[in-house]
């Protein structure tokens, strides 16, 4: 606890990175895939001679420039803001990791947006020559914006073994490449890859789908039809690069994938089981959908339709973004860090010496045992939980006395092989006097709700 | 419209079809097919089958012989497999032998024996059962767990369904 | 194959069938999206029947109810998905019903000669409401134990005969497994029996007077107008919205399925916050604002007498907006359209806010 803890109550930590890494994650993978789109499209208008596609895709190059320009990089700073706040330790270890990836990441970026909007706004004022110059420039930028973080992402689930000989021996940096190229890279750069183009694809459907009849007739068919075969292959092929990521994720982790979302007993709700559900569907109806209205019959598309494989295309993405976070617990960095800061290498000392005896914000020598449970239960749970909120203490706890509450610290805190909540949730540190703390500050937790219950009656 | 359709096929698409491009389409359409039918065909076998399932597994497994388990110390309890069902078996201090199914009947974690309090619990949400009788008698859980029948024999312990 | 079909085609004659819909043209303008709402909520009935049917096969009415759902949500493999599906699918069909009822309102499709289509509509919305009702006391649970308690007290309320009926609903004085075993009667037969036949009423008539284009469409010349066949391309359309609709279903009923809360006990004080359902909502915090004014049984009478009298308006618009050109009677209708969906919209907001 070196850092201090920020309160978030209602929604909870966790879902303020949720919220703006979601919409950040959706808004790159649109730039990305637009990048790419646009240069391939402009190349085969000039090259074909299709003339009549030009103004439509200068019309569809604003929205790229306004999506990466705007929203990407508000909520790209937004990203670090967050997880300073809330991620301090895993944030301090990314940065003394890949201080110098970023910063290639960030030059990256400032050519991918000169680019856009250069490309943009010189349509029809210099050679087409040029103008695909530009925008080739645009793509690679932008694609290699993707083959960056890609690494710094894919590190934080599997960091590799090499790498984790070297945490802790303050010459980790040496490894960067190791960390960089790490076990899951591969499938997932591919993985997001076609998520990029075929939400390129999407995007245009749902562009050109509100191009007038009469004007745009003969482009607006061509270039639906063109745009159908984004998303094609992609989403044939997306199911089983899903299958490779997962099968190179660390067995402990793949267990996480057979337990329940909400109740750790029953087999049936696995999150494998929803993935592949949500997964299969989707991709059965994309295809279909994008097979017979946009490449058997263009003219059908209708704006409505493509409205409805874009959002169907987004709640996958969204779905499996989701399930590839959930998949990281226990941890915040793989096999290294827990997701509330605490290092795998610290636990015995921890243990041994007391989780608040080395902590800046420590409650002090003279604190009340509640106090002392206080600062355990900021350090050590708000990280995922709330008091009322989100994952709620209050109603984990509304069944359970004091001794219940001390059996689950105890589970907690022996995080024995066999015990259940080893698979997602980190182990309870801290001496014997500390853990009871918690204890007792948890049951004042607890009793707090009691009051406004019976008012409410 | 409706000759547009048929423009529409004339068009393009014909001429860029070849036999290679309808063959794919038709693999995709039957996969597309195909999909839809496991995504939901497969719950709703599953489904329907469930309590066929259970009978099956009920009917594969009769009794299980625990080598040397009757060598288990006086007041300690050891967890063994049922068939598929996690199950506890406990030498009480008074010397009487309780098998009973260790699947918490509120939610399906699996319980413990607490040699400090003699009482069987469950850590998930505090569920607490009779240690001899397997009664519910604290907690969430709605339903006692079910009870087997020990025999103690040489060099091993038997235990089988209570018919 | 194409033996098969000549078979089947000589004695039903789908050839005739085919011709028929092939003549059957949709009117194609800006709105034409919103004629795939019926169709959306047409599909989502036919999920709930399915996926009802399957429930049907474990769930056990009566003092079992809260133990079998139990055992469909935790124990019998992929039980929890179709009772999600189910609840999910419960969902979607109402706001699509809501949506098709509005858009029918804005497009002033319940004109001569399409009236008995809007008062049907009406109906079975009236019934799908029931069936959301009747439907959420069935697991037996603490949450759906209040909102049933709470939703029942609302008939009380009503002069004279309120009190039998609650008791007649709730089979004794207070909700209990007498009363799931009514509802359950009521939710897989009573509400099918009425429903199914005025649904049939309901797609003939559509299929009768076709669909009814908006008013600034029907100004334009007759050539300048377009349309589509019905078949295939509006099917084909429809039945892309279908697939689309199921995949929604899907994502939602997946990722979000309803949990089993602890069984309802008339005994334990209400949990905090209790509230019905999204789509009693706007009437729950309503008859809320009324009891803070006007509190006691008076407060609910005004309420009911308040509900009452929008229906009825509601039900009698198709005498009052007759086809008139352009007149003012018809900005009328719009505006209080547009009154009735603000003011549902901000009761239910204000709902949850007070919850």
């Amino acid at each position: 606890m070196n850092y201090p803890v920020w309160e978030v109550p209602g929604i909870g930590l966790p879902w303020v990175i949720g919220i703006i890494a979601i919409f950040h994650v959706m808004i790159s993978h649109f730039a990305v895939g637009g990048g790419i789109y646009l240069a391939v499209a402009e190349a085969k208008a000039i090259r074909e001679n299709r003339r009549d596609w030009l103004p439509i895709l200068e019309r569809h190059s604003k929205f790229f420039l306004v999506l990466t320009g705007v929203f990407g990089a508000v909520s790209g700073v937004g990203i670090w803001f967050a997880i300073g706040l809330i991620q301090p330790e895993a944030t301090s270890t990314l940065i003394h990791n890949f201080v110098f990836g970023w910063a290639i990441e960030w030059v990256f970026f400032i050519v991918e947006l000169s680019a856009a909007a250069v490309y943009y706004y010189t349509w029809r004022r210099i050679p087409d020559k040029l103008h695909m110059k530009v925008g080739n420039l645009y793509a690679v930028a932008s694609v290699c914006t993707l083959v960056i973080i890609n690494g710094i992402l894919t590190f934080m689930l599997t960091p590799g073994t090499t790498w984790l000989k070297a945490a802790g021996t303050g010459h980790e940096s040496a490894y960067f490449w190791n960390a960089f190229f790490n076990p899951t890279y591969w499938p997932s750069l591919i993985l997001r890859t076609l998520v990029c183009l075929s939400l390129a694809g999407v995007w245009a459907l749902v562009s050109f789908s509100r191009l007038d009849d009469d004007t745009f007739g003969k482009a607006k068919v061509s270039m639906i039809r063109w745009s159908a075969g984004w998303l094609l292959p992609a989403f044939v092929l997306m199911p089983f690069m899903l299958g490779w990521y997962l099968y190179m994720v660390p067995r402990e982790n793949q267990h996480l994938l057979e337990l329940g979302m909400t109740t750790i007993g029953s087999g049936a709700f696995t999150q494998i089981t929803r993935i592949a559900l949500i997964s299969v569907i989707s991709t059965a109806t994309i295809v279909g959908i994008v097979y017979f209205f946009a490449y058997k019959f263009p003219k059908d598309l209708t704006y409505g339709h493509a409205l409805s494989v874009l959002f169907i295309a987004l709640a996958a993405t969204g779905s499996t973004e989701y399930a590839r976070e959930a998949v990281r617990k226990p941890y915040v960095i793989g096999s290294h860090m827990y997701s509330n800061g605490v290092r795998i290498s610290e636990v015995d000392t921890f243990n041994r010496d007391g989780y608040l005896t080395k902590s800046m914000w420590s409650p002090g020598k003279d604190a009340s045992q509640v106090e002392v449970g206080k600062a355990m239960f900021r350090g050590q749970c708000l990280s995922c939980h709330t008091a009322g909120g989100y994952r709620s203490m209050r109603a984990f706890l509304a069944d359970r006395d004091a001794k219940a509450i001390g059996n689950i610290l105890k589970v907690l805190h022996d995080h024995k092989l066999d015990s259940p909540y080893r698979y997602y949730m980190p182990p309870l540190v801290g001496t014997q006097q500390e853990i009871e703390a918690l204890q007792s500050y948890l049951l004042t937790l607890k009793d707090a709700a009691a009051p406004t219950k019976v008012a409410r009656k | 419209m409706s000759e547009e359709l048929t423009n529409q096929k004339a068009d393009e698409v014909e001429q860029e079809e070849g036999v290679s491009r309808r063959a794919f389409v038709k693999v995709a359409v039957g996969g597309v097919c195909l999909a839809y039918a496991g995504a939901i065909g497969y719950p709703v076998y599953r489904y329907l089958n469930s309590p066929v399932e259970k009978a099956q597994i009920l009917a594969a497994v009769k009794d299980v012989t625990l080598d040397k388990a009757n060598e288990l110390p006086k007041g300690s309890a050891m967890m063994f497999k049922f068939g598929p069902y996690p199950a506890l078996l406990i030498h009480h201090d008074d010397d009487q032998w309780v098998a009973l199914n260790a699947v918490c009947t509120h939610l399906g974690c699996t319980v413990q024996y607490k040699k400090e309090t003699g009482k069987i619990q469950c850590a998930c949400h505090g569920g607490v059962y009779d240690a001899h009788t397997g009664e519910n008698i604290g907690g969430p859980p709605p339903k006692p767990l079910t009870k087997y029948v020990v025999k103690v024999q040489k060099g091993s312990v038997l235990v089988s369904r209570a018919s | 194959m194409s033996k098969i079909l000549d078979y089947v085609d000589e004695r039903l004659s789908l050839g005739e069938l085919r011709a028929f819909a092939a003549k059957k043209k949709v009117p194609l303008h800006r709105y034409s999206y919103w004629y795939y709402w019926g169709g959306i909520s047409l599909f989502c009935f036919i999920c709930q029947v399915v996926t009802g049917i399957m429930l049907l096969i474990y769930f056990k009415p009566g003092p079992e109810a809260y133990d079998s759902v139990r055992q469909i949500t935790y124990d019998i493999h992929f039980g929890w998905l179709i009772r999600s599906a189910h609840n999910w699918s419960a969902t979607i069909f109402l706001i699509s019903v809501l949506i098709h009822m509005f858009s029918v309102f804005f497009m002033k499709a319940y004109r001569r000669p399409r009236e008995f289509g809007w008062w049907s509509g009406i109906l079975l919305l009236l019934l799908g409401l029931t069936f959301g009702f009747s439907g959420y006391l069935l697991p037996m649970d603490e949450l759906s134990y209040f909102a049933t308690k709470i939703g029942l007290a609302t008939p009380e309320a009503l002069p004279v005969l309120g009190k039998t009926i609650a008791n007649l609903l709730r089979g004794g004085l207070e909700v209990s497994d007498v009363t799931v075993q009514r509802f359950f009667a009521l939710h897989v037969v009573i509400l099918p029996l009425l429903y199914l036949p005025l649904l049939g009423l309901h797609l003939w008539l559509v299929q009768k007077h076709g669909n009814a284009v908006p008013p600034s469409e029907e100004e334009k010349p007759e050539q300048e107008r377009k349309s589509i066949p019905f078949f295939p391309n509006f099917l084909a359309k429809d039945l892309g919205m279908w697939l689309m609709t199921l995949n929604a279903i899907a994502i939602m009923a997946s990722l979000f399925p309803p949990q089993l809360g602890k069984m309802g006990d008339p005994l334990s004080p209400a949990p905090v916050g209790i509230h019905p359902e999204w789509y009693f909502m706007s009437q729950f915090a309503t008859l809320k604002v009324i009891g803070k004014l006007v509190p006691g049984f008076l407060g609910e009478a005004a309420g009911m007498t308040l509900f009452a009298l929008g229906l009825i308006l509601w039900v009698l618009i198709p005498f009052y907006d007759v086809k008139t050109k352009g007149g003012l009677v018809a900005k009328r209708a719009t505006y209080f359209g547009i009154f009735v969906v603000t003011v549902l919209v901000l009761t239910t907001i204000l709902g949850y806010v007070l919850a």
